[in-house]
Formats: structure tokens, C-alpha cells, sequence
């Protein structure tokens, strides 16, 4: 370096090292179950307060995992008319539904050859326990498709053993596309409003087209429909992380 | 609204009733009024003093309460009287007793006789001619005239309706709510009168209540939340029937 005057050159200390903190990232990126964000509306938002404190007592006590739509559940409920008092029921998520205590999933599975799908609530005191079997997603919110589909997509073992996985994996993404069977179908699942990425259409290219007529490229642009949910989210999160260390 | 789940798994819905700025305006003794009873006017929620002129605020200026939204009159007995200006909150109920709510109706505006009243209207093909959602026939032919009070179209809703023998399975005294079974007249947010229950069936379920109302500054402190012997609590572990 060219000194100035002959004197040595003047002391720069060394750059600061920039410490990327991995655990307040990945915090940020953590699991928040859909059902403590509220639904839009002028409800005051004292009442969802006094719900969430509530579901936040019920998660103290019993464990309620995190699970996505596509992944496989097994759930013990009590029943006074089972010979053990308790019921296991296995099968993927296809939906899940409600907001609040009301809080819902859907579990399916075809056992002996029989399609069965049964609604739990996540806040229910009658589930004594929720295992996650295998966690994974799928490309769509909604599997409601999967009764249409071919049987051996919607049958899980009874029995299955839980995959194991590590804590700091993303959580895979599944993207099988599933086959149907032949036409009629429960809804008409190849149309745009129901924009399902998870099936391989055989249907031939003029039906494709056809189905294309009732798309609605207008609604993605729609401003009155968007519901920024960034900054609830944020203080529900620090709300949650903050009762739960009690 | 939310769901409630009882000790042995069954599940309820429940309303939330918030007790918004409650304060007693005036006693009317039982000679003024003319009735049976003495009566209290209440008012609830408070509301900005500016959109009404002076002389109706005199109720509140006597009482010493700002203006409030809505004034009901309850039916009192001589021994429950209590004084202009005290504050009511939700602990005036307990859980376990029974109540009737009585509020507006949300307003539908002027509707047809088949919403309105729920008659079955007339097929819509087989030769029906601008014929699908009409009365039909009002009257017969010996009268001669239409009764008064013929089920027509009209303005629906919007009229005061009560549900009766509702059943409070919990009240939050810190936030002064009360948690009333199944659905309440009217609309999300509106101001609604809970009352004590005058069906027969529930005349004796008031086992020692707060009596003649719950004062904050008295000596009773109550937990945050009061609930019924029933009600599961999620500080409990999960039902087993046994």
C-alpha cells in the first residue's frame, strides 16, 4: 500500500465477521398451526384471545404434533363401546379444517377393500393420543380427490411403523401424481377452480380444454381477497412461544 | 360461538356474551310505573355524548355514568333493589344457573311469503305459469274477507325475540364474559338483555347467588374463571371411560 506523508498507513481494523444465527432463522421459519391464525371478519379479536388461551392450556397438557395435508396419522380415541375402551384408526390427512377449539382433521384409509374416512377434532378431549406416522406434504391443501383416485393411493398399513426423521430436515414434499379412475367423478377435479396439481390426467386434450373455459384468471388479481396474514402471524407466534415456556 | 366438551366427551356450542360497562341508571318504585313490580333501568356500553342533545342525558347525568347505547327496564323485587350508578359485571351470574336472552333479530328486509313464513311456494315446471314463489289462496270464500294477521310478505326481522332456559356453563371475571349454551338471537356484536330464566322448569336452579348483584369493591375475591361441575377443563388429562 502507498503510505501518505512516509507515515505508516493509517490502522484499519479488521471486518466484523457477520454471524448468520441459524436456531432465530429457523425459529422464524417454525410450524404455526393453521388453526390459531383468525378467520377475516369483525369479530372482536378479544374473543379469539380467550380461544387461544384455551387451545394453548389443552397443548400444555397433551401433545398435538405438527402434521401437514399428506401426511399419515394414527389416533387413539376413548370410546365407551370398544371392548378396550380406546380406538386406533390410521389413514393420510385430506383435509384439515375448522379455526379455533373447532379445529378439525379428516383421516382416510381403505380397510378391506372398503374406503373409510373419519373427522377428529384436534381439541377433543376424547383423543388420547396423536402419532405421526410419516410427515410429509403433498402439491395440494385439499386431497379430497384421493376418493376418485385409484385405491391403493388412499391404503396405509394398520400397522405401519412411524418413519423415522431428523428435527432439522425440511419437511419433504411428495409429488406423486395420482391416477383416477374412470369418470364420473365426485366433483370435476380437472377444472381450474379447484387448481389441483397432484393428478395425472388421462383425459383426452379437448376435455382439457374445455375445462379450461371455467377458469377465473381475474381472481389472482382481486385486492379485496387478500388477507395478509405476515403481522398476526408474527404476534401469535411470539404470543404461543412465550405461554408455552411457562 | 365455540364448542364446549362436558366430563363425559360430549360436545356443546356455546355463545360468548361480553358485559360491556353495565351501570344501573334509576330505580323506579312500583307506584310510579303502575306495574306489579318495582323496575331498574340499566344501561349498557358506552357511547360518545355528542350525537344526542342535552335533555337526554339527564338519566345518566343523574346517576353520574356516561351516555350509554341502550336502556332496558328490569322487572325487581323490593329486596334486590340496588343503587342508581353501581356497576354490574358478569359475575352477577354463576355458572350452573339458567337465563333467557333477549335481543334484535338480524334484519332480512322485505322478504317473500316463502322465506318469510315458510310455505312451500308452487312446482317449478308442469305448466306453472309466472307462478313459483306466490301465496296462492288467502282466504275462502265464505268469509268473505281476509283475516287479520294473514301470513303475507313483508319486513322480516329486526323485531326483539328471546331464547329461553339457556344454561351459563362459564363466566370469565376478568374479562367479563359469560359463556351461555347454544345460539342468541341477532347479529355478531349486538347488544343483547340477559335475564334470569322465568321458565317453571328452572324456578329453583339459583342455588345462592350473588344477591342483590356482585360488588367489585366487596370482600368476595373469585378466581379468574368460574366454570360448571360439568364442563371439561383443559388442565385435565384426556376422558377415559373406564
Amino acid at each position: 500500500r502507498v503510505s501518505s506523508d512516509g507515515k505508516p498507513p493509517k490502522f484499519q481494523p479488521p471486518p466484523k465477521p457477520v454471524i448468520i444465527d441459524r436456531k432465530t432463522q429457523k425459529e422464524e421459519r417454525r410450524f404455526l398451526s393453521p388453526e390459531f391464525i383468525p378467520p377475516r371478519g369483525r369479530t372482536d379479536p378479544l374473543k379469539y384471545y380467550i380461544e387461544r388461551k384455551d387451545m394453548i392450556q389443552r397443548r400444555k397438557v397433551f401433545n398435538i404434533p405438527e402434521f401437514y395435508v399428506g401426511s399419515v396419522l394414527a389416533v387413539t380415541t376413548a370410546d365407551p363401546y370398544a371392548s378396550d375402551k380406546s380406538k386406533r384408526f390410521v389413514g393420510i390427512c385430506i383435509q384439515r379444517g375448522g379455526k379455533g377449539l373447532g379445529a378439525t382433521f379428516v383421516l382416510r384409509n381403505v380397510i378391506e377393500d372398503q374406503g373409510v374416512e373419519i373427522c377428529y377434532e384436534l381439541y377433543s378431549p376424547r383423543i388420547q393420543a396423536i402419532e405421526v406416522l410419516k410427515l410429509e406434504k403433498r402439491l395440494d391443501e385439499n386431497l379430497m380427490y384421493l376418493r376418485d383416485a385409484l385405491p391403493e393411493y388412499s391404503t396405509f398399513d394398520v400397522n405401519m411403523k412411524p418413519v423415522p426423521r431428523m428435527d432439522h430436515e425440511e419437511i419433504p414434499v411428495n409429488k406423486l401424481q395420482v391416477r383416477m379412475k374412470p369418470k364420473p367423478w365426485s366433483k370435476r377435479w380437472e377444472r381450474p377452480k379447484y387448481n389441483i396439481k397432484g393428478i395425472k390426467f388421462e383425459l383426452p386434450e379437448h376435455k382439457m380444454k374445455a375445462a379450461q373455459k371455467w377458469s377465473q384468471p381475474w381472481l389472482e388479481f382481486d385486492m379485496l381477497r387478500e388477507y395478509d396474514t405476515s403481522k398476526i402471524e408474527a404476534k401469535i407466534r411470539k404470543e404461543l412461544s412465550e405461554e408455552l415456556e411457562k | 360461538m365455540m364448542p364446549i366438551w362436558t366430563k363425559s366427551g360430549e360436545k356443546h356450542a356455546v355463545t360468548l356474551l361480553k358485559v360491556q360497562d353495565c351501570h344501573v341508571l334509576r330505580y323506579v318504585s312500583k307506584e310510579e310505573s303502575g306495574g306489579k313490580t318495582a323496575k331498574l333501568l340499566v344501561g349498557g356500553k358506552n357511547v360518545s355524548p355528542f350525537s344526542k342533545p342535552e335533555s337526554a342525558h339527564e338519566i345518566f347525568k343523574e346517576a353520574g355514568v356516561p351516555r350509554k347505547q341502550k336502556v332496558t327496564t328490569f322487572n325487581v323485587t323490593d329486596d334486590a333493589i340496588i343503587k342508581p350508578g353501581t356497576p354490574l359485571y358478569a359475575a352477577h351470574f354463576r355458572p350452573g344457573q339458567f337465563v333467557d336472552v333477549t335481543a334484535k333479530t338480524i334484519g332480512k328486509g322485505f322478504q317473500g311469503v316463502m322465506k318469510r313464513w315458510g310455505f312451500k311456494g308452487q312446482p317449478a315446471s308442469h305448466g306453472q305459469t309466472k307462478t313459483h314463489r306466490r301465496p296462492g289462496a288467502i282466504s275462502t270464500n265464505q268469509a268473505a274477507k281476509v283475516y287479520r294477521g294473514k301470513k303475507m310478505p313483508g319486513k322480516m326481522g329486526n323485531i326483539y325475540r328471546t331464547s329461553f332456559g339457556l344454561k351459563v356453563w362459564r363466566i370469565n371475571t376478568k374479562h367479563d364474559i359469560i359463556y351461555v349454551n347454544g345460539s342468541v338471537p341477532g347479529h355478531t356484536n349486538c347488544l343483547v338483555k340477559v335475564r334470569d330464566s322465568k321458565l317453571p322448569t328452572y324456578k329453583d336452579c339459583n342455588k345462592n347467588p350473588p344477591f342483590p348483584t356482585f360488588f367489585a369493591d366487596g370482600d368476595e375475591e373469585l378466581p379468574e374463571d368460574l366454570f360448571d361441575e360439568e364442563i371439561f377443563q383443559f388442565t385435565d388429562p384426556s376422558v377415559t371411560f373406564a
